[in-house]
């Protein structure tokens, strides 16, 4: 796969507080790349880094194979925090500064402004829109001059839900394209429907990254409990979908690799000669296995 | 280069604010230009009560005089403020829309967004410029009697002068927006300095025993001031001692411009290194 950025290292302090800690980072054309953290974790200061408008203390990235230039810049849309245009300019003037600025011809603007649904209110200023529409504009000025990759920092941070809806809808047909997008967010669950590989980040540092699928994976859980809990734990871990097990009170709390229905596991457990006392299925939400991947690396 | 400057005009044209701050300079300019005239031979009238022999009435749109007379009328600091304002609102609106970072993040450099800035400013010193020089051939052709028109471009390098004032005036203004960021913030300290600090400061400083070697005339706004510091009126010369000019300096002209090289330097440095 051809690479399209790579991230060496690099480090950003302010002050006491140290935002990105020697991140290394690969990404690789057609993905969509998730940087998910919390707040603070340092993934718009890594944004802000590879596009110039931070600089890292040490560390270097490429992008598409070579060093940083305002020309590798030309080919990346970006969404940055919150939408940045001139209030007093209209969306069409606004759009009009940005391809000069990218030397792109102006023939994208009107498909840009369609695409997101901005078309009628094109020649409205832009200081009289709401905030879903800055934020659809930021995403129709980051699309001009079809770039290779797109850069989206929380892009549905202060939107409404019907917002949110729409944002998401955009980013997925963006991705369809086959263009590159590297997506930052607090959100587990927007990261996990967008997204195709993901990187998990807290307190400047990486803690995972991978294939969402795998990263995201979430293990089934079930709830067991016997006479003999000895028994029933060497029983259980012969189980062909086994993965682990922890102990929770008085019952264990066995993670399968895939899901396993309680009946079968009952049947499981009376062939093998246990009589299960107690017996449940547990899901558990994103939100906690999130939190979850963040406390196993404190 | 053309490309930057059609970005800069897109920001600038459309702009309410500029337009507005623009007219009412060339309506203060154009006023300015137009009742000095009046107003210093009526003044010549009145001391001329006063004294026996008569003073003659300067020959204010005359050329070759005219060419220093209006420069000098168009740079003093309440004139000269308009612009830097202007600029300032330019450059410090970058920052508060952060339209800056748009820019960097779209493929601009940041030298290019200086050397953007920049240009606009060297381009509206140039117009203010040629608008003033375009007044001054107009005035000094219906005013002068033929003899006169021998003389018309003798003194047109104080056109020049004020080419360097202007521009020097709206570079302190570019540097002092850029490092403060903020509008407001930034017009107030301008304004108070260029207007009322650094004359009082001027005055204390030339007081003869604190200033054994006329340092006070390298003060920045004074050294812009100083570029035309007098129009050209002898009989001042005789009755109060001031330095007439009958052409630019070298001196003069030179500081102001070491001046903005060195604000252009510090702002090329503090935006390579800074987060924006």
């Amino acid at each position: 796969m051809e690479k399209v950025l790579s991230i060496q290292g690099i480090s950003k302090r302010y002050g006491r507080i140290q935002a990105v800690n020697g991140l290394f980072l690969e990404i690789s054309r057609g993905q969509v790349f998730g940087l998910l953290g919390p707040n603070g974790s340092g993934k718009t200061t890594t944004l802000s880094i590879l596009l110039d408008l931070v600089r890292n203390d040490s560390g270097s990235f490429e992008w598409f194979g070579e060093p940083p230039s305002k020309e590798s810049r030309k080919r990346i849309g970006s969404v940055i925090e919150s939408p940045n245009f001139f209030p007093y300019l209209s969306a069409v003037r606004n759009l009009r500064i940005v391809a000069d600025i990218k030397g792109k011809p102006y023939d994208d603007i009107d498909e840009a402004l369609t695409l997101t649904g901005l078309y009628d209110r094109r020649n409205d200023r832009f200081k009289t829109y709401s905030f879903g529409m800055k934020q659809r504009l930021a995403v129709a000025s980051a699309l001009l001059g079809n770039p290779d990759v797109l850069i989206l920092d929380e892009p549905t941070n202060g939107l409404d839900p019907q917002g949110i809806a729409q944002m998401r809808d955009l980013i997925r047909m963006i991705a369809q394209k086959g263009i590159t997008i590297v997506l930052a967010s607090h959100l587990l669950d927007e990261v996990q429907k967008i997204c195709t590989h993901v990187a998990v980040l807290r307190k400047g540092i990486k803690l995972f990254d991978g294939e969402v699928s795998e990263v995201l994976a979430v293990s089934e859980l079930v709830e067991v409990s016997s006479e003999n809990m000895e028994a029933l734990k060497e029983a259980i871990s012969g189980h062909a979908e086994y993965k682990s097990l922890t102990r929770s009170e008085d019952k264990w709390l066995v993670y399968f690799k895939n899901p396993v229905r309680p009946g079968e596991l009952n049947e499981y457990m009376h062939r093998k000669g246990i009589v299960l006392t107690h017996l449940s299925e547990r899901k558990r939400t994103l939100e906690q296995h999130f939190l979850e991947l963040l406390n196993d690396n404190r | 280069m053309k490309r930057l400057l059609k970005i800069e005009l897109k920001k600038i044209l459309t702009y309410k604010v500029f337009w507005i701050l623009m007219g009412l300079y060339f309506v203060f300019l154009i006023l300015g230009i137009l009742m000095a005239g009046f107003i210093i031979n009526s003044w010549v009238d009145e001391v001329n009560k006063h004294i026996p022999i008569a003073i003659p009435h300067v020959r204010f749109y005359f050329f070759p005089d005219i060419w220093q007379n209006l420069t000098f009328f168009a740079s003093i600091r309440y004139i000269l403020i308009f612009p830097a304002i202007v600029i300032i609102i330019l450059i410090t609106n970058e920052f508060t829309n952060k339209t800056i970072r748009q820019n960097v993040v779209n493929g601009m450099s940041r030298n290019e967004f200086l050397f953007s800035k920049l240009q606009v400013i060297f381009f509206m010193a140039l117009f203010i410029t040629f608008i003033l020089a375009a007044g001054i051939l107009i005035l000094g052709i219906s005013n002068t009697d033929a003899q006169g028109m021998a003389m018309i471009f003798k003194k047109m390098s104080f056109a020049g002068g004020f080419f360097i004032q202007i521009f020097s005036f709206m570079i302190f203004a570019f540097f002092l927006g850029f490092l403060l960021r903020n509008t407001g913030l930034s017009i107030a300290i301008f304004t108070l300095y260029a207007l009322i600090i650094e004359p009082v400061l001027y005055f204390i400083l030339k007081i003869p025993k604190l200033q054994p070697n006329n340092i006070s005339q390298f003060l920045p706004v004074n050294s812009v001031v100083r570029v035309v510091e007098y129009p050209y009126f002898p009989m001042l010369k005789n009755f109060m001692g001031l330095r007439i000019q009958e052409q630019l300096s070298l001196l003069d002209c030179v500081v102001p411009l070491i001046y903005s090289a060195v604000m252009i330097g510090i702002v090329y440095f503090v935006l390579s290194k800074k987060d924006l």
